[in-house]
């Protein structure tokens, strides 16, 4: 499993297609995705916003991620970091966040290779590129 | 030795931590708390840090404030967390707002007096892009300052992204 985090717009999914050889048609975008998509697809997008989604159905995202991290563990995961800025006022937004954290913790420790991009630049902070 | 850990939300800070003060230090540890427990997010993460830190021996030193007015045992491991309410409690606590920029770091520096090794856990909380509020925009400000200012005279300072230690400054000395 590869995991490619960083800020928003920073080149993550471009580096993924141009990396690992992900395309368009191998992706399961967390904007709209379902769990079964996240199960197969080479690349997932957004899995930040796969993890609000799921918080809003009330469905159990630690256990969706373990699950990806055991039934897919060849995909390429890309999540934005989202967790450094002020605390959110609204709870759900609380909730969000820290759930993003939990799973991008989970996601990142079963990853053998985790990318950081910063302004298109990928920096290796586990594993070997 | 003087370890400063930074990172966003749920990064893994905390128990980074735990585990560098339990790798290279064996003696009395203490346990410096600066989030004041009132609502149900702060009770639930008090909780959660409380049962990480079960039966390793630490010692809770609650202080919301002032943190330099704390006297502890020579030569003893501390575990200051966090650095993020401490400055919001200190700004934010009386009718004006306060500037603890120099306060909070002169604190740290005296506390880190007294320890063998001082791992301090504070929060990054500038990389979101929003627009705030004049107030929480002091708040960001404080906290970059106060950041910068311990992680220059730390020997270590290590930023958690979802889980892995990443090395800014030293070494991760566990």
């Amino acid at each position: 499993m590869i995991l490619i985090t960083g800020g928003a717009y920073q080149g993550k999914k471009n580096y993924a297609f141009r990396t690992f050889g992900c395309s368009e048609n191998s992706v399961a975008d967390g904007l709209v995705c379902s769990i079964n998509d996240i199960l197969n697809a080479e690349c997932i997008t957004n899995y930040h916003i796969f993890v609000k989604r799921m918080l809003e159905d009330n469905a159990d995202i630690i256990s969706v991620t373990k699950q990806l991290c055991t039934e897919n563990f060849n995909a390429v995961v890309i999540m934005n970091e989202i967790g450094c800025g002020i605390v959110p006022l609204e709870k759900k937004d609380r909730i969000w966040r820290e759930m993003t954290g939990k799973c991008g913790c989970i996601i990142a420790e079963n990853s053998e290779r985790v990318i950081r991009m910063i302004n298109s630049v990928p920096v290796i902070i586990k594993g070997e590129l | 030795m003087i370890t400063l850990v930074t990172g966003g939300s749920k990064c893994g800070k905390s128990s980074l931590a735990e585990k560098i003060l339990d790798s290279v230090y064996t003696g009395g540890k203490f346990y410096i708390a600066t989030m004041i427990p009132y609502g149900d997010d702060a009770l639930d993460a008090v909780n959660r840090h409380r049962i990480m830190r079960d039966g390793k021996g630490f010692s809770t030193v609650e202080k919301y404030t002032d943190i330099h007015e704390i006297s502890l045992a020579e030569n003893c491991g501390i575990l200051l967390e966090c650095i993020g309410n401490l400055c919001a409690n200190e700004m934010f606590c009386n009718e004006k707002i306060c500037f603890p920029t120099e306060k909070i770091i002169s604190g740290v520096k005296k506390l880190s007096q007294y320890a063998e090794h001082i791992v301090i856990v504070t929060n990054e909380v500038g990389c979101d892009g929003f627009d705030y509020t004049a107030e929480t925009q002091l708040y960001i400000k404080a906290m970059a300052e106060i950041n910068s200012g311990i992680a220059q005279f730390a020997d270590n300072v290590i930023e958690c992204v979802y889980g892995i230690p990443i090395i800014l400054k030293g070494e991760i000395p566990c």
